[in-house]
């Protein structure tokens, strides 16, 4: 279930960096008229991550390009700090929401 | 960005001034296969597919015979920009609805460390809006005048 929520964090920061250089090259003068399919799909993304996720991914996104980041070689990528290897093991159950201690991002592991 | 700089994004290899390609579709192939025959690109399919995304959301062909098909890609290291012209223009959807004849296809890894990405297409879009450019661009008959022409030196 949380695996499920994670993977629609991954595909809506995805959307939303899509969304960020939309924005920048329309500046240049481009013109993206499927944008507005875009902000559709977002928003029906959104509706499905449960809202106290999708709230502490919003905070992150202000901070952060990448909010939610993988984990390799218990390393955060986001900002490269080792983890505690008792965290791999919290994390994998896929029973709560794991953030690095370091820089605060939510933490999803690969293997 | 000077202009200057941005003729370092250009290579020989990726100099392709008679295009045989009569469709958008074959146009964008033609363009990507010269970064796979330059080894620039690891996977031809990844590309395609993500310039016809992009090319979903809207055309980037800019009007005035112009298209820059761009985005960013795991496929490639560096940005490298590839550059192609067909004299006889192939109907690419542009904005203005006009075959386009000058291609500037731009391809990034996700993220550059230089964040030159958007400059660079910032650049070629000032670049390209001035028709003096473009008419010269349509002469050009080797690599090193379209190089000159980039630079703003012919």
């Amino acid at each position: 279930m949380l695996r499920n929520q994670l993977e629609m964090l991954v595909a809506l920061q995805d959307l939303d960096c899509m969304l960020r250089e939309v924005e920048d090259v329309k500046a240049l003068g481009f013109e993206v008229p499927g944008k507005v399919d875009l902000e559709k799909a977002r928003e029906e993304l959104a509706r499905q991550i449960s809202p106290p996720l999708l709230s502490t991914y919003e905070r992150l996104r202000a901070r952060y390009k990448r909010a939610i980041v993988p984990v390799k070689d218990n390393k955060c990528l986001g900002c490269f700090m080792r983890l505690p290897t008792s965290l791999g093991a919290r994390g994998r159950k896929d029973e709560e929401v794991i953030t690095c201690e370091g820089c605060g991002r939510i933490l999803y592991w690969l293997d | 960005m000077e202009r200057a700089e941005l003729a370092l994004f250009f290579r020989e290899g990726l100099f392709l001034p008679d295009m045989k390609a009569r469709t958008k579709e074959e146009a964008l192939e033609e363009l990507v296969d010269l970064f796979v025959r330059e080894h620039l690109v690891r996977n031809r399919g990844i590309v395609l597919e993500m310039l016809h995304k992009r090319e979903a959301l809207g055309s980037t062909g800019i009007g005035k015979g112009v298209a820059i098909p761009h985005g960013r890609t795991l496929a490639a290291p560096d940005i490298v920009i590839a550059f192609g012209r067909s004299r006889q223009g192939i109907e690419y959807d542009a904005m203005d609805g006009k075959p386009v004849h000058l291609f500037f296809l731009v391809l990034a890894p996700p993220q550059d460390q230089s964040n030159k990405y958007l400059p660079v297409l910032g650049k070629l879009v000032e670049m390209l809006s001035e028709d003096e450019n473009c008419q010269k661009l349509m002469q050009v008959e080797s690599f090193q005048e379209f190089i000159d022409v980039v630079v703003g030196e012919k």
